[in-house]
């Protein structure tokens, strides 16, 4: 199974969905070719756990892992 | 290879309306340094036409925008670089692909027995706009905090720097521009870190190749590119 394929973990959906839920209203995200999405339409994709979830879920581990191992302060503390 | 540069310019939805956009940037710089530029843009951005312009013209630098995969890049309704189709034509140019997903398998085969170099993304590229503005991308205020930091990449390289300094100029604009939003606690600043991080994780392959070919990287520099 690859890790696009693999269910959202419970827990994980319910953080990144709080995440997502405290951008500004009018904030429209691009990623992919999925256009351009509002904070609902991210929900329901994360929440469907398809493709466009998946990734928006993945690029919200990656970004949490990276604060969590030092990296992302190492690497902004470097300019 | 001649001095010059192709880019295309699709603009089949928003997304692609913001990139193209945010090319004409880049295309002041070049034009700014006097080399030649060949658009493709809306519905000239397809495979048949750039195969034609890349063979005939023979320039050394492709600016590719559009949605990508693993496999290929799309132009404006149809894959504008494929896999097996045409990758090869890129053999011995630098290419810079702002799309998604490209640079693991595509980026690697077009830098297969060349001298060329490939910067692409091995991650979906992520930004933000303002709902308020959207398919206004010259006025949206929010658009160009993320893409911006992706044009210092083909700007770097018209100055005639190497393909590393591209990238470390592009990711240093990011990390000051996350610190900046981070240190003004600035609305959003979760999701502009977040997404500049994402967009971080660009890939450059096969710079190495571009060193060692210390004549050709010589003569680009000659040529002002």
């Amino acid at each position: 199974m690859t890790e696009e394929n693999k269910p959202i973990n419970e827990d994980l959906m319910k953080l990144v969905i709080m995440r997502v839920e405290a951008a500004p209203s009018n904030w429209k995200l691009s990623i992919g070719s999925s256009g351009s999405l509002s904070k609902k339409e991210i929900i329901d994709h994360i929440k469907k756990g398809d493709e466009i979830g998946s990734q928006i879920v993945n690029s919200h581990l990656a970004f949490l892992k990276a604060v969590a191992s030092g990296e992302f302060t190492k690497a902004i503390s470097s300019v | 290879m001649k001095k010059g540069m192709i880019v295309s310019l699709p603009n089949s939805d928003l997304v692609t309306q913001y990139i193209s956009y945010y090319s004409s940037f880049v295309e002041k710089e070049a034009e700014n340094k006097n080399i030649p530029i060949k658009k493709l843009s809306g519905e000239d951005a397809n495979m048949e036409e750039f195969n034609k312009v890349v063979s005939k013209l023979n320039y050394s630098f492709i600016f590719i925008n559009g949605h990508g995969s693993e496999n290929e890049i799309f132009g404006q309704r149809e894959p504008l670089l494929k896999i097996g189709i045409n990758h090869k034509l890129m053999k011995d140019r630098v290419v810079y692909a702002r799309s998604c997903n490209s640079a693991l398998v595509l980026g690697k085969a077009c830098v297969e027995d060349s001298n060329g170099c490939y910067i692409g993304y091995n991650l979906p590229f992520q930004f933000y706009n303002d709902g308020n503005w959207s398919g206004n991308p010259e006025k949206d205020p929010l658009a160009g905090l993320f893409i911006e930091p992706s044009n210092l990449i083909p700007i770097s390289l018209i100055k005639g720097n190497s393909a590393e300094f591209a990238d470390k100029n592009s990711k240093q604009m990011m990390l000051k521009r996350i610190n900046k939003t981070l240190q003004e606690n600035s609305e959003g600043a979760f999701q502009i870190s977040l997404a500049m991080w994402n967009n971080y994780e660009f890939l450059i392959l096969n710079p190495q190749k571009l060193i060692e070919n210390k004549w050709f990287f010589l003569l680009l520099i000659l040529l002002e590119f």
